[in-house]
């Protein structure tokens, strides 16, 4: 469960969020969209840890990221990018993980398997394309095998088989009762994967329920993240 | 399951660690490190043959270097601890150890272990290549000054190691990390030493500068070794704590 | 010409080069002053033997400015030292644009150039006045043959360290090996105690174009020819390197 309350970020005089608000059930993929720069991304950032609130929270299980014992094991997290060094190869950057978190060695090989790099794990992250980095990604994400999954464009930079493989997998997770959070542009892509939708719009949440819910009575998810993200939502709302 | 605070900070020892013998610049730079010290020690020691005997000489001839070699150290500070800025790695490393004081303290006692090896390894084989080149001219060599000396000449590269990682940290980058340690360590502190020689003393390459050289060489208002080892140590704890409460407070 | 322009509008967005710029511009007076004050005492009593440097030294070890815009201008083309970037680095989109390499080099050499020039005329501005405030009547004369030495060194280190910067792809081995060798512990100058062939090496050639030391053997024409081969050369190398390498590795 993760549960994000009145969450307000400030970067200098800017103000990123304006206090939002909303959870990420256990058994449900929920889909986090907005246009660029809505603030996805400092609200993962936030979640994760990596940047502070100014006010509010971000709780995972009811606590917050640091307070976990073993974060790895709890939550897996894939942001944008390999989030590697360049100059490690693939395998000794999933091993120095697997090292700081207390697993064996051969989860390194089963997430590499996992994730379709095995044969890439011995060359160098900088040699990687956009899609093998994201890869690379997940599979550190995967490491833990947690109950939680926070991923940010996890589609992005993956041929057709790596986007099946991500929806199959996706829906797998969830359905065995853990919990998925996810964001993502592509809204065709999106609506075949999530059970729940998160909008936000400059820092607001304009959009929070089950994607039944969200689409209403628009034709698709697409219509609906439009009619609510473009200036004058009131004409088709 | 709770994990113990011992085996936390065993697991992040474990993994900073593997980060460190995974990177290969690290290792390209030691290398170079080592053969550009015994370049530069057969420099002075050719350049220093004329006339000089003595422990004295060698030891002199041997640390000579030293000024060169620290850059060495400086480049491995900067390196290993602008790493975690490459790529996004540090995302990783926060997510997985989110524990920053913990963390960060850590990261930086891995990388003393690794420097003091290399540190005396290094320093050791200029002297050592001084020491046979002028042993026909050297009249019975005090094994306990050249001791004291290396172990000196350990610390202070470890010290320099250190708080250029500390300053790295704090800046991110490693190109402005290398403009502000090599200005201050070449331009900043030598033109000082010309203009306020009682203050540049008590500053941390300066303080440094008395761990390895033994006091009866040195100038008459010097620092003993002691001295220098304290005051160079308290500028890199400095360092390191400012490191540390910005590390822990700012957005990664 | 176009290219030119897109190189230097490209330079002058970096926050690092306008860093480089400051240094450039007012090191040297800086050093120059302190320097002057530490040799004062000595030059007024007669027994310098260094009184034909003052002012020059603040030239000759002020030119990190000049070195890290060398660097800055081609590291930043490969940087990927960000949280946010996903490993782009910004080579890719400038070889796009001009498709040509030479071109794009030669563009990229003509800013660091210009801005370098620049620099050092800014800098000797500075040096000049700064040095005649401490010395006053004993100031050495500044004389254009010298300044303009001084300008050329500026220039050629610059593009010293573009080269060797295009070579490495990364910032850290040309500011570790120029800053220190243009510092006063300068390992040149240490060979040049054990080989006459150091007199040959880029910085001891290049300072002998403003600077008459006791050790050295060139005239400054010659040590300007010799300065500037060593940028031919590795001018030369960087450009092979640039043509052969494939961008992304």
């Amino acid at each position: 469960m993760i549960t994000i309350n009145s969450l307000v970020k400030h970067r200098r005089k800017q103000e990123i969020l304006s206090g939002i608000s909303f959870k990420a059930r256990p058994g449900r993929v929920t889909g986090f969209l907005g246009p660029n720069g809505a603030g996805k991304s400092s609200t993962l950032r936030i979640l994760l840890g990596l940047d502070r609130a100014t006010s509010g929270s971000a709780l995972i299980n009811g606590k917050p990221f640091a307070e976990l014992d073993n974060p790895l094991t709890r939550v897996g997290a894939a942001l944008d990018g390999a989030g590697a060094h360049r100059m490690r190869t693939g395998r000794a950057h999933l091993c120095w993980i697997a090292r700081a978190a207390g697993l064996p060695r051969a989860r390194v090989e089963e997430v590499l398997e996992i994730t379709g790099l095995t044969n890439a794990a011995g060359k160098r992250v900088g040699s990687y394309s956009l899609g093998m980095g994201k890869r690379l990604g997940m599979a550190a994400a995967l490491l833990g095998d947690p109950e939680i999954l926070v991923l940010d464009e996890p589609v992005n930079g993956l041929d057709p088989e790596g986007i099946r493989w991500i929806r199959t997998f996706l829906r797998t997770r969830a359905e065995s009762g853990n919990t998925v959070l996810l964001s993502s542009h592509l809204m065709g892509e999106l609506a075949e994967t999530v059970d729940d939708v998160v909008i936000i719009k400059q820092g607001q949440i304009v959009a929070d329920g089950t994607l039944a819910e969200v689409i209403g009575k628009h034709p698709t998810l697409e219509e609906a993240y439009f009619a609510l993200t473009t200036e004058y939502p009131g004409e088709n709302v | 399951m709770k994990v113990s605070f011992n085996r936390r900070l065993l697991r992040i020892f474990a993994a900073e660690l593997e980060k460190l013998a995974t990177l290969p610049t690290i290792r390209f730079n030691l290398m170079a490190a080592f053969m550009l010290n015994l370049v530069l020690a057969a420099a002075f020691t050719s350049a220093g043959l004329q006339g000089a005997a003595g422990t004295q000489a060698i030891l002199n001839t041997g640390l000579a270097s030293m000024e060169y070699l620290q850059t060495g150290f400086i480049v491995l500070g900067v390196l290993s601890a602008c790493s975690e800025y490459t790529g996004g790695q540090i995302r990783t490393t926060l997510t997985v150890m989110p524990w920053r004081g913990l963390l960060l303290s850590a990261k930086l006692l891995v990388l003393a272990l690794v420097t003091v090896p290399a540190a005396f390894i290094i320093a050791g084989s200029g002297i050592l290549y001084s020491f046979f080149m002028m042993k026909e001219t050297a009249a019975g060599i005090e094994i306990g000054t050249v001791i004291s000396s290396l172990t000196g000449a350990t610390g202070y590269l470890t010290l320099t190691t250190l708080l250029s990682a500390a300053i790295s940290i704090v800046l991110r980058r490693s190109t402005p990390a290398m403009v502000v340690l090599l200005s201050y360590y070449f331009i900043v502190s030598p033109l000082t030493m010309g203009i306020l020689p009682g203050i540049s003393h008590y500053f941390p390459d300066r303080a440094g500068y008395y761990m390895y050289t033994p006091f009866t060489f040195a100038e008459a208002d010097a620092l003993t070794a002691l001295q220098g080892t304290g005051l160079s140590l308290s500028w890199t704890l400095m360092f390191i704590s400012a490191a540390i409460g910005l590390y822990r407070r700012r957005d990664a | 010409m176009r290219a030119f322009l897109a190189e230097l509008s490209k330079l002058f967005s970096l926050p690092g080069i306008w860093l480089a710029c400051g240094i450039g511009a007012f090191a040297p007076a800086v050093i120059a002053v302190l320097d002057s004050i530490a040799q004062k005492e000595d030059i007024i009593a007669g027994v310098s033997t260094r009184l034909p440097e003052a002012g020059y030294i603040g030239l000759a070890v002020g030119v990190q400015g000049v070195i890290i815009l060398g660097v800055l201008a081609v590291s930043s083309e490969y940087s990927t030292e960000s949280s946010e970037s996903g490993g782009g680095q910004q080579i890719a989109s400038s070889l796009t644009v001009v498709s040509s390499r030479l071109h794009f080099l030669l563009a990229k050499a003509g800013a660091v150039t210009v801005i370098s020039m620049l620099q050092c005329i800014i800098a000797i501005t500075a040096v000049v006045p700064a040095t005649y405030l401490i010395l006053g009547e004993y100031t050495p004369l500044f004389e254009w043959p010298k300044l303009i030495g001084a300008v050329c060194y500026w220039t050629f280190t610059a593009l010293l360290a573009f080269g060797i910067t295009v070579i490495t792809k990364n910032g850290i081995v040309p500011l570790a090996v120029l800053i220190m060798n243009s510092s006063f512990v300068s390992i040149s100058f240490l060979l040049s105690k054990v080989t006459k062939l150091a007199l040959y090496l880029p910085d001891r050639a290049g300072i002998d174009m403003f600077m008459s030391l006791s050790e050295s053997i060139l005239s400054p024409f010659t040590g300007a020819l010799v300065m500037f081969a060593w940028v031919g050369v590795l001018f030369s190398a960087a450009i092979v390197v640039i043509l052969k390498r494939d961008v992304a590795s």
